[in-house]
């Protein structure tokens, strides 16, 4: 026995994958489905450039086995735009500048979606230590975690219209 | 160790116990078990052939029951950090042993029980169920027995768990009234990843300023979590003031046996200890009132 036979949800499609056992989702997603997106830094679980949501949760696709996550569904930073529109948080960082080297980028969006999906209101404080989890060498988190607050209070207002 | 790259051949996904046992009893040291994969895809050790996960063992779960609270060893450490359970009372310094380890991101992954069978001699988790009492549940093949969790650790990154052993629970006993707990971490660069440079677990019982009973459990000073024994001695039965509780802390950093690493001198960590132990004490204190 080697290879075993997944089926995962990536950005809302389906798909049949035969996977070693020592492979992580993040090999998956970037050499099987070309989603490069979603970054690789220091692969020991350090630095969150990483970061997908699987099951609506923030996980580390550098610490995860394709195997662990069979019949699960993941969300990368691919799947967060409908369309040619881009969702309120990447929208945010663009308008705050909040982007430098960008390299952090996918792994701190993804990080506040699911902070965002289980608190549509974070205080700056909340969202500041759920940054925590993402190394970023360039901003100084001044900007991201400001445009988290504006995205989340443009989803706030969607959501109530 | 083995030479090479973690190229594991086998996952299985045991749906019972049972079957758990029956494969790491059978493929020994070659067998690994899997929960977060925070501490086994960190370290990924090349002579890991088998992995079993436990994803299906049911272990996820905090409740509570006529003596105390029981927690599955695969419980995610975000879980516990925000669990009611432990928001309140002495059981807070589980909350905030879970809060301090690595980042909420890491917390979404890493377990309970990988956090304690990693065994390594800063563990926070460890700490906080020391001063607790806490007993751990460990399933074989020839059925489960209980430890208490001091019993559990036996040198660094080694447990009492035998080759075809699991833990599968955690069993917190409940605390008298008048009982406070607390915990504290020193970091080196004070970011949220940064292991401990010391750790300290404290929980007193107290009534009318005095110490009816007492906690030390020291982290990251010696081979395993250890308790500093002669300085609850010290404390138990005696009128609490700031002497005493000055003097319990240096005798604390004394019970400590800290080595030179990437880390901290063993002579910062010594003095340290005695810090954090005193903040610890003092804050358990403050806890006792509510």
């Amino acid at each position: 026995m080697t290879k075993r036979d997944i089926n995962i949800c990536v950005n809302g499609k389906w798909c049949e994958l035969a996977v070693e056992p020592y492979e992580t989702l993040l090999d998956i997603l970037r050499n099987r489905l070309g989603l490069t997106g979603t970054k690789s830094g220091c692969a020991k679980g350090e630095c969150g450039a990483c970061t997908v949501n699987i099951d609506g949760k923030a996980i580390l696709s550098c610490l995860t086995l394709a195997v662990q996550v069979d019949g699960k569904e993941i969300l990368t930073i691919e799947g967060l735009p409908k369309g040619a529109e881009l969702h309120p948080l990447q929208e945010s960082f663009v308008k705050h500048s909040a982007v430098q080297c960008g390299y952090c980028t996918p792994g701190m969006i993804m990080n506040a979606k699911a902070l965002l999906n289980h608190n549509s209101n974070p205080s700056e404080k909340e969202v500041r230590k759920t940054l925590s989890s993402n190394l970023c060498r360039c901003t100084g988190y001044e900007r991201p975690v400001k445009a988290i607050l504006e995205a989340a209070r443009i989803m706030r207002g969607k959501d109530e219209r | 160790m083995k030479e090479g790259f973690f190229r594991p051949r086998e996952y299985h996904r045991p749906n019972n116990l049972q079957e758990a046992t029956w494969l790491l009893s059978s493929f020994g040291k070659r067998a690994k078990l899997i929960a977060g994969g925070t501490d086994l895809l960190v370290n990924k050790p090349p002579e890991v052939e088998c992995l079993i996960d436990v994803a299906s063992l049911d272990l996820n779960y905090i409740r509570k029951d006529g003596d105390g609270i029981r927690i599955g060893a695969a419980t995610t450490l975000d879980l516990i950090e925000r669990s009611p359970m432990f928001s309140a009372g002495p059981y807070v310094v589980l909350s905030e042993a879970a809060g301090n380890m690595a980042t909420p991101t890491v917390r979404n992954m890493a377990t309970i029980g990988g956090n304690i069978c990693n065994a390594s001699p800063a563990a926070d988790l460890s700490l906080a169920l020391m001063v607790l009492d806490s007993t751990v549940k460990i399933y074989g093949l020839g059925g489960s027995r209980v430890l208490p969790i001091g019993a559990f650790f036996e040198d660094v990154n080694k447990t009492a768990l035998a080759e075809d052993e699991l833990l599968v629970e955690i069993h917190i006993p409940m605390s008298p009234g008048g009982t406070g707990a607390s915990f504290l971490k020193l970091r080196h660069h004070q970011t949220a990843i940064d292991l401990a440079v010391v750790n300290v677990a404290t929980r007193l019982t107290c009534s009318d300023d005095f110490c009816e009973d007492a906690r030390i459990a020291l982290g990251a000073v010696a081979k395993r979590p250890i308790y500093a024994e002669k300085a609850k001695r010290l404390l138990t039965g005696k009128r609490l003031d700031g002497k005493l509780i000055q003097e319990a802390a240096e005798i604390a950093s004394k019970e400590a046996k800290p080595i030179d690493d990437v880390r901290g001198s063993a002579r910062y960590r010594r003095r340290m200890i005695a810090v954090l132990v005193k903040r610890a004490l003092e804050l358990s204190i403050t806890r006792c009132e509510t």
